[in-house]
């Protein structure tokens, strides 16, 4: 398929979920609902949380769709939602914004044994680093997720989160300074050293 | 400045590990968010019809107390709507004395009517 034959196709895609089809929405559901799920649990949300967040999320995306106007990526823009009701959702139910720059309570509990790093396998070091990532602050967990997972730049970040483009790098280098702190007693040969 | 290459390779390793994803999402949660859709779309419709029985109920009230109003402070108007009133129900019985004599016909086109009334919603709900 040619790049205009998909472009005509996303744009045909995205004037059916505006204009309220359900087959489009579901598939949007499809598409968008893992990274929903990961953006309230970053922040924190349980289970049940999670899943009611994320319904709230779709609905406010299904009652604005016929409103976005495309300026953002549809991704950033529902990633603005999840974010925006996952804090609502913590401000009503919980202690609000000042948890969100505190650690998690595991923080830091097996952080000390440093094992044979090389024998590590990839899929244990993914879950290394997921973990680590856990341990983080919820802010700065969410940044990382944004930059490393998504991949969105920081101007889209620092949209998403509400907050300025400075504060997304203080959150992520503080963040790749502890996870380095965290990782490196595991994985320290894998980042000195070239694979 | 000289680059840092366990940062490059940190960065690296992050961008990786992170694509996996690790929350899970019950299965059927697609199906439960378009059930969740439809019920707000039907509460949507509803809160529009009641809102639009309120607001024809509203100017059937509004409707009549300008009416009272409007014969209580000028009497040529209460005048004039009773002579009108009254021209309407002799007409009313002028109807009734003509289909009373001409009972055949109105009943054959009554039929006729109900008929093409009948054949109409049949094809409304053919279509949908």
């Amino acid at each position: 398929m040619s790049a205009e034959a998909g472009k005509t196709l996303c744009q045909d895609w995205l004037s059916r979920l505006s204009a309220g089809n359900h087959t489009a929405f579901a598939e949007f559901v499809d598409k968008y609902k893992h990274s929903v799920f990961l953006c309230c649990r970053t922040l924190g949300l349980d289970d049940d949380e999670v899943e009611d967040a994320a319904s709230e999320t779709f609905l406010a995306a299904y009652k604005g769709l016929s409103q976005y106007k495309g300026r953002a990526q549809l991704g950033t823009w529902l990633w603005r939602i999840a974010y925006r009701q996952a804090v609502n959702y913590l401000r009503k139910n919980r202690n609000g914004r000042e948890q969100l720059l505190d650690e998690p309570s595991e923080q830091l509990a097996d952080n000390k044994q440093p094992e044979a790093s090389a024998a590590i396998h990839c899929k244990e070091q993914e879950r290394l680093i997921w973990d680590a990532v856990r341990k983080l602050p919820r802010l700065w967990a969410m940044a990382v997720i944004l930059f490393y997972r998504e991949e969105k730049s920081i101007k889209d970040i620092a949209k998403i989160m509400q907050v300025r483009q400075n504060t997304v790098k203080t959150y992520l280098f503080r963040a790749r300074q502890k996870l380095k702190e965290i990782i490196q007693p595991r994985l320290g040969e894998d980042i000195d050293a070239d694979r | 400045m000289p680059i840092d290459k366990s940062e490059i390779r940190l960065d690296k390793m992050l961008s990786r590990a992170l694509q996996s994803s690790c929350v899970p999402v019950p299965p059927d949660f697609t199906d439960k968010m378009l059930t969740r859709v439809r019920e707000a779309e039907e509460q949507r419709l509803l809160t529009r019809v009641v809102m639009q029985e309120k607001l024809a109920l509203a100017g059937c009230i509004a409707l009549g107390i300008s009416i009272i109003a409007a014969a209580a402070v000028v009497p040529e108007f209460a005048k004039n709507l009773t002579g009108q009133a009254q021209t309407f129900l002799a007409k009313i019985s002028q109807t009734a004395e003509s289909v009373r004599c001409q009972w055949q016909f109105y009943t054959i086109l009554a039929g006729a009517l109900l008929l093409a009334v009948y054949n109409f919603m049949e094809l409304l709900s053919g279509d949908s």
